[in-house]
């Protein structure tokens, strides 16, 4: 066809067609992509892809595709909310042992899978190929890695162009918010972020989780500093809260009733300063563990709770 | 030195009291400087966060630790003279697992309204999990075993319930661990409130009743000779007993270890008399727990984490239950009860055709026939159908290699033993193995899973060479044997509950891979595990002559010119070996080695070779029915195969127990 184009018209018109051509190599060079596993080869971006965990599914949701597989969808509306999951797709099961059968009958071209995981790489990747990603329980800052994983994620399922604007937008998103948190936060009192373990025990988020990083990426700093689990948070009983008393709470939802009718009974709690000078704000359901759809809605909720002010 | 015996209870207390001492005054020595000793003990500064952190926390926490070392060291010295045997204790008798499962359904299920409610939901599981443990043993010939053993069952079924609840909840795990693992913090002083007047009630009625228990100690008989009503006062000591135990464990979770290991040490140096052991149990066990609860406080923090109490209590008891099972005189035991009669339905050749036939017919049913969300569904030559296959039969065959695997394995253990309630699960043997593999998962990283396999392996071996040097002659005493596992299986419970709260989202893959998954095999390790156990029942099949021989006895056997412990020696090395690849790939409770050799000897396998064909047979069969619940019956959730044979072996014995009643 080049020949018979380049016979009929002349140079300048097979110099255009020569450019759309080297313009749209994807087509014919494969993708390829390093992972915690090695390097994954794909000859054409995946357009079925199936998720085995939440920070995947909110995340190649917000590139614009609807994944084919999910997996603990149930769970997904209680604890990580939004984005919305597609009208149709298979049900996996657990996030802890996804149904290979069901897995392989969604016909995907792309499974990701996080390092939990990995002992059955070889059972995935006898269905389609499949990436190691692992935002949390690696040493690694949250937010960096949960754009990291975006980034790879958008190359495999070739929407690179999505996750810039994306990432672009969430960033002027994040800057907006920083301001405006500034703006709401009680003055001269640093946020502590928790999530209600138990109803003597909590998790108080330090620098390297999701909040952490997202509060740093906004100009803001998370009060707690001391040490942290793999996960990023310090568990312990509401005394670790005794030193943060000067700053602003700030717990995620979802609480147990049973969790929540405890804590707010206990003395411990009530003499906290942050409780006695109203100063306890409540985010709604927002995944911590999440990726950077879960880090933006964190950001956002944040910013909403602070403006419309404290829990009564 | 040479102390005089009936000094060293006394000694011990008083040493523990002075431990105590020196707690209280360092927790309350940062406010004697400001002179508010007095305030923060009665009436704390409002706007003081140290002085209500002492008033509300610190405090009842002391408190707490006290009550609840004292209360359980005196429900388990109660339950201990009442059954005679020095390794009962509240948590052996199911209540613990009854407790915990009443918890964690109220805790997933129940509204807010139902706040209030919650610890009398606990306290009425623990109770329903004792009365069923006593049903089961109730007016049998060998009441005290078959207490310990219809406990040990309930447990089990409890606790796989409880998996069960929780796998489908992932998000509630930690805070269920936390309070599994025996939590003593508290947040003020509504739990000391709660726990305090049921104590004491406890206490009053347990010491009420102390004469008639020094009666009891005497044995069954002698104690109906003089004219105590033996069961009607069993039935009212152990309600008083398990009332403080539930109380207790509702409030601050499992601290199991004080009620088994504080009598018991006790009776070792020297206190017979039922009321001056309570006695010295409840101020021992309440000082012991005070101080155990202070060095567990100096390291939470330490990496941003929690060490929790009860879990640690285990950790700081196990040099003592090792000491107790040297030292401990078990009561005489009887031979066990267990001897059936043969039921010779059919001819074993033909039960054995039939067995095999219906080993075929399900393996070609679980290849083929699966549940999804349309229901029943047949595998047809569509795509996939090749990869399909090999993953199906992957699982498949992993659940029967290892249903053999377990079933050869528990055969070994009972005839060698001449124990047929021994098997790899009971005596600690497949605990071992996972709790080894858990600890290089969790604590050092190891995620390659042959290196895994080998290190369990290792430990599955080393918790066998352990059993075997503590009771060398455990071929005479069958439930000496069955009880040292029990102890085993308790201490590694402990530091598997510690690494489940270290774990993260590992968690609920060690959940599901405790109760015995298939998820992760591959071929190549159904493989090896099917060439050991091929290798090694044939070998077992070679030695069936002296096999026979050795579940005459050691008297008739050596007479016979055997060496028979080289011989033990050896078989129950086969037994560990093989107990611990089936464990690598099914986990550690799946009972099957247990029920297999079990259902074999029933149905009239009698003769060593027979016997384990038959028990092979038996436990390849019911592994790959599990296996296949497992898959299919909640689509697609997958549920792990070991708590489906789990379940299928306890309702198996709870049925056999209650028949033959």
């Amino acid at each position: 066809m080049i020949i018979r184009l380049f016979s009929r018209f002349s140079a300048p018109v097979f110099l255009i067609a020569l450019l759309i051509t080297t313009n749209m190599p994807a087509m014919a060079e494969p993708i390829t992509i390093s992972h915690d596993r090695g390097v994954l080869t794909l000859e054409h971006p995946a357009k079925r892809v199936a998720v085995t965990n939440w920070a995947f599914t909110e995340t190649v949701i917000a590139l614009g595709i609807d994944p084919v597989a999910i997996a603990d969808p149930e769970d997904y509306h209680d604890w990580v909310a939004v984005p919305e999951l597609p009208a149709d797709f298979v049900n996996l099961g657990q996030r802890s042992s996804p149904n290979l059968e069901a897995l392989r009958a969604a016909k995907p071209d792309l499974i990701l899978i996080s390092k939990e995981l990995e002992m059955a790489y070889n059972s995935f990747n006898a269905i389609a190929p499949t990436m190691v990603l692992s935002i949390y329980n690696n040493d690694k800052d949250a937010l960096p890695t949960a754009r990291e994983v975006m980034e790879k994620i958008a190359i495999a399922i070739g929407r690179e162009d999505a996750a810039k604007t994306w990432l672009a937008a969430t960033d002027l998103k994040f800057a907006e918010y920083g301001d405006r948190i500034r703006a709401a936060m009680p003055k001269g009192h640093d946020l502590d972020i928790v999530n209600f373990v138990s109803p003597t025990h909590i998790s108080l988020y330090g620098p390297p989780s999701l909040p952490g990083t997202v509060l740093r990426k906004m100009g803001l700093s998370i009060a707690y500093q001391g040490p942290v689990t793999n996960w990023g948070a310090a568990k312990g009983g509401l005394e670790i809260l005794g030193p943060q008393a000067q700053n602003t709470l700030v717990y995620l939802n979802p609480v147990p009733d049973v969790i929540r009718q405890k804590v707010w009974t206990s003395p411990l709690w009530k003499i906290l300063d942050f409780v006695r000078n109203d100063r306890v704000y409540e985010l709604p359901v927002v995944w911590a563990y999440g990726g950077m759809p879960s880090a933006l809605r964190f950001a956002q909720l944040l910013t909403e709770s602070l403006e419309s002010g404290p829990v009564k | 030195m040479t102390l005089p015996i009936h000094r060293i209870p006394a000694l011990l207390c008083l040493v523990l009291a002075l431990a105590t001492v020196a707690v209280f005054v360092t927790d309350i020595l940062p406010f004697a400087k400001i002179d508010a000793i007095g305030k923060v003990l009665l009436a704390p500064d409002e706007t003081d966060f140290d002085q209500i952190l002492f008033h509300y926390s610190t405090l009842p926490r002391l408190i707490m630790g006290f009550l609840c070392g004292a209360g359980l060291a005196l429900a388990g010295a109660a339950i201990q003279t009442v059954l005679r045997n020095p390794l009962a204790a509240p948590t052996t008798l199911g209540v613990g697992a009854g407790v915990e499962f009443a918890l964690t359904v109220f805790l997933l299920l129940a509204p807010a309204a139902a706040a209030p409610f919650q610890e009398a939901v606990a306290l009425t599981g623990g109770m329903l999990a004792l009365g069923t443990v006593y049903l089961i043993a109730a007016r049998r010939t060998n009441a005290t075993l078959w207490l310990i053993l219809a406990g040990m069952i309930v447990n089990l079924l409890l606790q796989s319930g409880t998996q069960i609840f929780l796998l489908f909840n992932e998000q509630y795990l930690q805070s269920v661990f936390m309070w599994g693992a025996g939590d003593l913090a508290q947040n003020g002083w509504e739990s000391t409130i709660f726990v305090l007047p049921r104590v004491i009630i406890g206490m009053i009625a347990i010491f009420a009743l102390s004469r008639p228990l020094d009666l009891l100690a005497l044995g069954d008989d002698t104690a109906s000779s003089l004219g105590a009503k033996v069961t009607l006062l069993r039935i009212v000591i152990l309600g008083f007993a398990v009332f403080i135990t539930a109380s207790i464990i509702s409030a601050v979770g499992m601290i199991g270890f004080v009620g088994l290991a504080i009598p018991a040490a006790l009776r070792i140096a020297g206190l017979t008399r039922s009321r001056d052991l309570m006695i010295y149990s409840l101020f021992a066990g309440g000082f012991a727990l005070l101080c155990i609860d202070f060095i567990v406080r100096q390291m939470n923090g330490i990496g941003g984490d929690i060490l929790p109490t009860g879990a640690a209590t285990a950790l700081f008891g196990a040099p003592f239950i090792i000491l107790i099972l040297r030292k401990a005189r078990i009561m005489p035991g009887q031979q066990s009860d267990d001897h059936h009669q043969d039921q010779q339905i059919i001819s074993k050749n033909t039960l054995s055709l039939a067995l095999f036939a219906t080993l075929l017919a399900g393996i070609i049913l679980s290849l083929f026939v699966s549940l999804n969300q349309n229901g029943l569904a047949f595998l047809n030559g569509a795509d996939g159908f090749g990869d399909i296959i090999t993953q199906r039969a992957e699982r498949t065959f992993a659940a029967i290699i290892c249903g053999a695997a377990l079933a050869v394995s528990g055969t070994l253990i009972q005839r060698v033993g001449r124990n047929p309630l021994a098997s790899p699960e009971i005596t600690g043997v497949s605990s071992a193995t996972a709790l080894a593999m858990i600890i290089a998962l969790v604590f050092f990283g190891f995620g390659q899973r042959a290196e895994l396999m080998m290190i369990g392996a290792a430990g599955g071996i080393v918790s066998l060479m352990v059993l075997l040097l503590l009771c060398r002659k455990f071929s005479h005493a069958p439930h000496y044997l069955l009880l040292n596992g029990l102890a085993l299986t308790a201490i590694l419970g402990a530091l598997v509950r510690i690494a489940l709260t270290r774990g993260g989202t590992q968690t609920s893959m060690l959940i599901s891979w405790l109760a015995g998954t298939t998820y992760f095999t591959s071929m190549t390790e159904v493989m090896v595990v099917a060439g050991v156990t091929a290798v090694l029942l044939t070998v077992a099949i070679i030695a069936r002559r002296p096999l026979e021989l050795a579940s005459f006895g050691a008297d008739q056997a050596t007479s016979l010119g055997l060496g028979i412990n080289g011989f033990q020696f050896m078989i129950m090395l086969l037994a560990a070996i093989l107990a611990a690849s089936a464990t690598l790939l099914v986990g550690p409770l799946s009972f099957v080695g247990l029920m297999a050799p079990h259902l074999a000897r029933i149905a009239g396998y009698r003769l060593a070779g027979g016997h384990l064909l038959g028990a092979v047979l038996i436990g390849a069969n019911v592994m790959m029915v599990a296996e296949w619940l497992a898959r299919n019956l909640l689509y697609p959730q997958q549920l792990p195969t070991g708590l489906i044979a789990a379940l299928i072996g306890t309702g198996y014995f709870l049925l056999l127990a209650i028949k033959r009643r």
